[in-house]
C-alpha cells in the first residue's frame, strides 16, 4: 500500500488536502466523508480528523467540513466518471474501487413497490475502507490449517473490521503457492465484492497465489456452483457468509470434495453458532477449523482456533 | 519567358489552393465518420458491456485511426494508471488534437465536450446521451458528404478563375 494509491481515490484538484492522510497509508483503515460533517479518518483503530489544510488533528472543532458538491465529485471520480457501470453496486450500498478498497454509500434509498431498493440518490455519506494486503498475516495460522499435508476447511470469524478478509487473502495466497505443511493446490475464489483479489479489468491486483482462479463480482451461491463445475478447485474461498443459501452452496461444494475457506461476521464461535443457518455446521462438520479474530487479541489478532467439534485448539 | 513562367506559377498556386480546400473538406468528412464510429462503439460498450470510460478508452486504442488511437492511449494511461480526472483529460486531449484539424467549432465542441454528457446512473440513459452526440455528428457528416461534390466543383472553378483573373490583372 503506497501513498499514491490513497491519493488516487480523490480527484486531482483536492489531492493536496489528502497528502498527509496518504502518508499514513500503512495504518489507515477508514476515511469517512459525510456531507456537512467533519472529515474523519481511522488510523490504527483510533479516530482522527482532517483540517482544511490537510493536517491530521485530534480536535473535532479544528476539522474541515465536507461539502456536498465535493462529495459528489469524489463519488464520480471513484466510479471513474462511469456511474452507470456501478449501478448495481450503488444499489447494494457499496462499491469496490481499483486496489480492492471498498466504499460504503448511504443517502436516500429509492424503493420499488415490494420495498426493495432499486437505486440510491443524494449519496451524502461515504466510508472508504482501505484494503491492506498483509503478506504473512496468516503465518501463525497456517500450521493449524493443515492435517497430514491436507488443507482443512476453515471458517474465519470476526466483527466488522477485524481483519477477516486480510487473513483470508493471505491464507488463499499461501495454500495456493504451497507451504512447508503441504503442496500448493488449486483455489477458486468467488469475489462477490472484489475485496479479496481486488480485480481490475479482470486481473487480481492483490497477490492471491499462483494456483488461484478468481470469479469477480459474482453472487456467492451462483459463483460457487459455477466454479465447482468449471474450474475443478481443490479449495473454494468466499467472503462474508450471510444466509442459508450461502450455507447450502457450501454444503454442496463440501460434498464435491472441495475444501472450504470462508469468513463470517461474529464476535465469537458461540455467537456464530447461534445464527440459525450456522447451527448445523458443527453437526455436519462442514468446517474443520474455526478461527476467531479480534484486533485487540495480540499478534495478528488471532483470539482463538477451534476444531471441527468446536473445541479450542488455541485460545488466548 | 518570365511572363509564361509567372502565369504557370499563379495558375498552379490557385489550383493548388482550390485542391487543398477540397481535400480539407474530405478530411473533415473523414473525421466526422471516425467520430461517429467511436461514439457508436462507446454506446455499445456502455449499453451491453457496462464498461467504464477508461476501459472503453483502452478498447478504442485499437481503432483503425492512428491519431485517435494515440489520443485514447494517452487518456487511458493518465486516467486509469495515474488516476487523473477523465473529463479534463478527454477535453484537453481532443481540443489539442482538433486544433490542427479541419473540423468546425461546433463539431469539436460536441466531441471534446462529451464528458458533459456523463453522470447517468443507468447504462441505457448514458448510451442514449452519447447517442445524441453521435446523431449530431452523423447528420453533419451526411450534409457535408451531400454538399461535398458540388462544393468541390465550385471551389475548383473559383480557384481556376481566380488564377486567370490574377494573371490578366498582373499582365
Amino acid at each position: 500500500m503506497c501513498e499514491e494509491e490513497i491519493l488516487r481515490l480523490f480527484p486531482e484538484r483536492i489531492r493536496g488536502r489528502w497528502q498527509e492522510v496518504a502518508g499514513q497509508a500503512e495504518k489507515l483503515q477508514e476515511i469517512r466523508l459525510r456531507a456537512g460533517k467533519p472529515l474523519t479518518i481511522l488510523v490504527d483503530g483510533k479516530e482522527w480528523f482532517v483540517d482544511a489544510r490537510g493536517r491530521i488533528v485530534d480536535r473535532q472543532e479544528a476539522a474541515a467540513r465536507q461539502e456536498s458538491a465535493e462529495l459528489e465529485e469524489i463519488l464520480k471520480h471513484l466510479c471513474q466518471y462511469s456511474i452507470y457501470a456501478f449501478a448495481d453496486e450503488i444499489r447494494q450500498g457499496f462499491l469496490t474501487v481499483q486496489g480492492g478498497h471498498r466504499v460504503g454509500l448511504a443517502g436516500q434509498a429509492l424503493l420499488n413497490g415490494e420495498d426493495r431498493i432499486v437505486n440510491m440518490k443524494y449519496i451524502r455519506y461515504l466510508n472508504i475502507r482501505i484494503s491492506h494486503q498483509v503478506r504473512g498475516a496468516a503465518d501463525p495460522l497456517i500450521p493449524l490449517l493443515y492435517e497430514s499435508g491436507r488443507v482443512m476447511s476453515t471458517l474465519l470469524i470476526s466483527p466488522p473490521g477485524g481483519g477477516k478478509t486480510t487473513m483470508l487473502r493471505d491464507i488463499i495466497r499461501q495454500i495456493s503457492n504451497g507451504t512447508a505443511y503441504g503442496r500448493g493446490i488449486n483455489v477458486s475464489v468467488v469475489d462477490e465484492r472484489s475485496e479479496i483479489a481486488g480485480s481490475y479489468l479482470g486481473i487480481a491486483q492483490n497477490d492471491v497465489g499462483i494456483r488461484t482462479d478468481v470469479l469477480d463480482g459474482c453472487p456467492k451461491v451462483e459463483g460457487m456452483m459455477r466454479l465447482i463445475r468449471t474450474m475443478s478447485p481443490q479449495a473454494l474461498a468466499v467472503d462474508e457468509l450471510g444466509g442459508i443459501e450461502d450455507l447450502r452452496a457450501l454444503r454442496m461444494a463440501n460434498g464435491c470434495g472441495c475444501k472450504l475457506l470462508a469468513t463470517i461476521h461474529g464476535g465469537s464461535l458461540e455467537e456464530v453458532l447461534h445464527k440459525n443457518y450456522m447451527r448445523c455446521s458443527i453437526e455436519e462438520e462442514l468446517f474443520e477449523r474455526y478461527v476467531v479474530l479480534d484486533r485487540g487479541a495480540g499478534a495478528w489478532g488471532i483470539a482463538g482456533v477451534y476444531d471441527r467439534e468446536g473445541k479450542p485448539c488455541i485460545k488466548r | 519567358m518570365y511572363k509564361a513562367i509567372g502565369i504557370i506559377c499563379i495558375l498552379t498556386g490557385c489550383v493548388g489552393w482550390g485542391n487543398r480546400k477540397i481535400a480539407q473538406e474530405r478530411e473533415r468528412i473523414g473525421h466526422l465518420r471516425v467520430m461517429c464510429r467511436i461514439l457508436e462503439r462507446m454506446q455499445a460498450e456502455i449499453g451491453y458491456g457496462k464498461h467504464t470510460l477508461p476501459e472503453i478508452c483502452l478498447m478504442l486504442t485499437e481503432i483503425n485511426n492512428e491519431c485517435y488511437r494515440k489520443c485514447f492511449r494517452r487518456i487511458y494511461e493518465a486516467a486509469a494508471e495515474s488516476g487523473s480526472g477523465l473529463p479534463e483529460l478527454w477535453r484537453s486531449e481532443f481540443l489539442a488534437f482538433f486544433a490542427d484539424q479541419p473540423i468546425q467549432e461546433e463539431e469539436r465542441e460536441v466531441f471534446a465536450g462529451l464528458p458533459d454528457r456523463l453522470g447517468f446512473q443507468e447504462e441505457t440513459g448514458q448510451a442514449g446521451s452519447i447517442g445524441q452526440a453521435e446523431a449530431f455528428l452523423s447528420r453533419r457528416a451526411v450534409l457535408a458528404e451531400e454538399s461535398c461534390e458540388n462544393r468541390s466543383k465550385m471551389i475548383r472553378s473559383v480557384s481556376i478563375l481566380t488564377g486567370l483573373l490574377l494573371t490578366i490583372w498582373l499582365l
